[in-house]
């Protein structure tokens, strides 16, 4: 594929991982399975500027599953999730100890360019946010074309195969010229998943992506969810605890900037090892 | 021991179902009562009341299955909560069947209590004090969420089993020696079996009690076992 120099990442070792699959209806293990994880978060602290946010995490994340991350309104969420492809920099002062490992690299070392771990860790936000300006297929093509690709034929292959990805490409393939905010809601957010997944990251982090939705619209994103995990590692924020037990794989619980239990979601749900962690999910918090 | 839910409307409803499965418990306790000393006392009354309790024993496994689909539609529980509510379901749905081997007991009994009593009713004694204390307590285990107390009421079935064969060999013994008390033994036997089914319900309520406090299914070990 011609692209495939540019969109490789220049200097971490190129990852392969593993092509494993859960059985369909199989339950997944308690405890992360044993393979080459998609991130190992070693002991991470994350500051903003003196506000420590998150607080000696410790965490393996497995690939090609999909990782929900529970817990209260400001138990830092949003920045491990944000740590895992640097995005957290964009706000001041930050600073992190410990280390984020993706696929073995640590992606705080010294020589990696945050922009590209941001190519191939994707991020879908809570507001789905189309460039304004530009039509729905220049929205799905920006990153190819930002990084250089011109190849029209190419290019257009990757825009159907990514609306395709995205639920959306019945919808739009009529329209592709048509503004990307002239979409709905659930629309729009899936056309910014089709921006994400444009680029063939190997991971798609999602903040609550389906907060701002109907429930019609979340459920097309929830499918979604679940038929990119066949090829994606997906770690999402949600505050929706059943959102949780209908998605994902892992469930984490943070509370005050701590870990306080990752496990199946199964498990999480059914029967927690953490009081904190029953509490919460039965709304006996505080 | 249960910390208080942020919403009151969720605590009154689990706390509604609780109550209403250990009322069904207490209904279907007196149900038996009233079917076994009917028999042992040959009081027709006795079996009369036992048997006209299951209406609302009936009424008490509707009440509680349709308010168990309202809590799972209204806050889809979780954790605990979630078994709390399966096991209110499954509970009840197992008392049903129980109140309903009360009134199998009590409409033998009224057919035995036509006829000179027999002997042979001794066997039933010792079947009745084995079903009834299994049943107490697997209904003090599910109350006290007492795991222990589960766990310990699944093997006492196989006592009971062993009761149940002792009682039938002996009655189609009695039958082939007394034919003209045929249909008597023939009652005896099925008060027998209705007991036994007793003791069965008991254990799925001590399973089910212990899935409840612990989220550990007990159910079905041997298979579990030796496959």
């Amino acid at each position: 594929m011609e692209s495939a120099a540019i969109i490789d990442p220049p200097m971490i070792t190129p990852v392969s991982l593993p092509q494993q699959q859960v059985a369909s209806g199989s339950e997944p293990a308690d405890v992360a399975p044993e393979r080459p994880p998609a991130f190992a978060v070693e002991r991470l602290s994350i500051f903003y500027g003196e506000k420590k946010a998150i607080e000696d995490v410790t965490l393996t994340i497995p690939s090609k599953m999909i990782t929900a991350i529970i817990g209260p309104s400001g138990c830092g969420k949003s920045t491990l999730l944000r740590s895992l492809n640097r995005m957290h920099e964009l706000a001041p002062n930050t600073r992190i100890e410990g280390k984020v490992l993706f696929a073995g690299d640590d992606i705080y070392a010294p020589e990696v360019d945050p922009v590209v771990i941001r190519r191939r860790i994707g991020m879908v936000f809570q507001k789905s946010n189309p460039f304004p300006t530009m039509s729905i297929a220049e929205n799905v093509l920006v990153g190819l074309k930002l990084n250089g690709v011109r190849d029209r034929a190419f290019l257009r292959e990757r825009l159907e195969q990514s609306l395709r990805m995205a639920a959306l490409w019945d919808e739009v393939k009529n329209d592709l010229h048509k503004p990307g905010i002239s979409l709905s809601g659930g629309q729009q957010q899936r056309l910014c998943i089709a921006r994400a997944i444009a680029v063939e990251p190997e991971v798609l982090l999602m903040d609550e992506p389906a907060s701002a939705l109907d429930p019609i619209a979340t459920a097309k994103i929830e499918e979604l969810i679940h038929e990119l995990s066949a090829n994606y590692t997906v770690v999402i924020v949600t505050h929706n605890m059943q959102q949780a037990g209908r998605c994902s794989d892992y469930t984490a619980f943070l509370y005050l900037g701590r870990l306080i239990e990752f496990a199946s979601t199964t498990k999480i749900f059914t029967n927690p090892s953490e009081r904190q962690t029953e509490d919460y999910i039965t709304g006996r918090f505080g | 021991m249960v910390t208080k839910h942020i919403l009151g409307t969720f605590d009154e409803a689990l706390a509604s179902l609780r109550n209403n499965v250990l009322m069904m418990a207490g209904l279907t306790e007196r149900s038996l009562d009233r079917a076994m000393k009917g028999l042992f006392q040959r009081d027709d009354d006795l079996c009369a009341n036992a048997i006209a309790d299951d209406e609302e024993i009936d009424q008490l496994e509707i009440q509680i299955d349709k308010d168990g689909v309202d809590v799972l539609m209204r806050f889809q529980p979780l954790a605990s909560d979630l078994r709390r509510v399966v096991s209110a379901m499954k509970l009840s749905s197992n008392l049903e069947r129980m109140a309903d081997q009360a009134t199998n007991i009590a409409r033998r009994a009224r057919k035995l209590n036509r006829h000179p009593a027999l002997p042979e009713l001794e066997l039933i004694a010792p079947m009745h004090a084995h079903a009834m204390s299994m049943f107490k307590d697997s209904i003090d285990a599910y109350v006290r969420e007492d795991v222990q107390l589960g766990r310990a009421v699944v093997p006492r079935d196989e006592k009971l089993d062993e009761l149940n064969r002792v009682a039938s060999r002996r009655l189609i013994q009695r039958m082939a020696e007394d034919p003209d008390q045929l249909r008597g033994y023939l009652n005896l036997m099925f008060i027998a079996r209705h007991l036994e089914r007793v003791g069965d319900h008991a254990t799925n309520i001590a399973e089910d009690a212990v899935y409840a406090a612990a989220a550990e299914d007990i159910r079905h070990q041997q298979f579990v076992a030796s496959s």
